[in-house]
Order: C-alpha cells, then structure tokens, then sequence
C-alpha cells in the first residue's frame, strides 16, 4: 500500500496531501455557506436554498471521498508513530467520527435531523484543525 | 421551469466549487516552487556551473598568488 500512495504521486506524497487536503478545507468553508443558504439564514437573489441544498450534497459526498483518500494516504505512508503528529491524527479520526455520523443521520437516522448544524460546524472545526497541524505547518514552516 | 431553474442554480454553485478547487491547488502548488524534472534538473545544471566557476576562480587565485612568491623569491 505504502507503495502504491508513493506510485500514484510520483514521490511528492507530503505535496498532494497538503494540496488535497487544502482543497477539501477550502471546500468544508463553501459547503457552510452553501448550507447557511439551504437553512434561509443567508438569502441571495441569484440562488435558491433548493439547489444550494442539492449542490452541498453533491459537493460533501465529494469531499468525503477525497477525505477518506487523504486519510489511508496519511495512514499508510506516514503511520501513527510521530509525536509531534498526535493532535493531528485525534483531529482526523475525529474528523471522519463526525462525518460518518453526519452520513449517518442524514441518510438514516432522520430524527437526529435537528443537530445537523451543530454537526456541519463540527466537521469545519475539525477540519480547519486537522489541516492545520498537518498542510497548515507545512506549507508555512516548509518541508523539513 | 422551475426544475430548469434549480439545475441551472446548482450547476452554477458547482462551477464555483470547481473555481475554488482550481485557485486552491494553484495557490498551494505555488507555494512549492519548480517541481517538474527539466526545472529542477536546470537549477541543479546552474548551481553545478557556478560552483565550478568559483572553483576556478579559487585556483587562478592560488597561481597568480604562487606565481608573486616565485618572481618576488627569484
């Protein structure tokens, strides 16, 4: 597996993390305020909650995609055994708690339909962190 | 109409996703500096080619140093 992550991107593992990664970050920002226009919270002439909605659906089964991708990738080549990287990997595993639970909740368990804000503010917290301590320092400290 | 409408509405907050995507990964991959093979390879060509003249620089120094000590000594 190790291998292959190494294979898919030629060598440079760390730059396409930080990039997916950053991506999907940017991506956790958009989908708040596509969602905050599906609520009614934020009106705009040009675009309807409806679609809003439909287009945050869309996008977040996107991200969770590339998020399970980045996260076997950081699994896989990287490991757990850094210190340094412990915040890090509670951020992420928390991350794909909450998203897997959000999944949960929107396909299945409808009653628990009410804490879907307070868990899409969640998972843009943990995202933001999770990118963070990881692309975050990367990119500002550089590669080390 | 209306259905129109909303597939026109989410189309568009697609291609602004996408326009996110893309000014991200620009923004990020800047921050890399040359990563392509032929770059990299003329930035290792030049810092070889300096190194090189600087060596020769060093070594037509110690001659003509070399070459005051004779005449002053002979």
């Amino acid at each position: 597996m190790e291998e292959l992550v190494e294979d898919l991107t030629r060598g440079n593992v760390t730059e396409v993390k930080v990039v997916l990664a950053s991506v999907v970050a940017a991506l956790a920002v958009y989908q708040v305020v596509l969602m905050s226009i599906g609520y009614g919270k934020l009106r705009l002439p040009f675009l309807g909650s409806g679609p809003a909605s439909s287009a945050h659906r869309a996008i977040g089964d996107t991200i969770v995609v590339v998020t399970v991708v980045v996260a076997l990738m950081c699994l896989t080549y990287f490991g757990l055994e850094e210190d340094e990287a412990v915040l890090h990997a509670v951020s992420g595993f928390a991350l794909l708690g909450v998203v897997a639970f959000k999944v949960a909740v929107i396909r299945w368990w409808h009653g628990l339909g009410r804490y879907l804000p307070a868990l899409g503010i969640t998972v843009l917290l943990l995202f933001a962190f999770t990118w963070a301590t990881s692309a975050g320092d990367f990119l500002v400290g550089g590669a080390e | 109409m209306r259905g129109d409408s909303h597939a026109l509405q989410m189309l568009g907050s697609l291609f602004v996703a996408a326009a996110i995507v893309a000014t991200v990964i620009a923004i990020v991959t800047s921050e890399f500096g040359p990563t392509s093979v032929a770059e990299l390879d003329a930035r290792d060509e030049r810092r070889d080619q300096r190194l090189d003249r600087a060596e020769e620089r060093r070594e037509q120094r110690i001659e003509l140093r070399e070459e005051r000590r004779e005449q002053r000594g002979g």
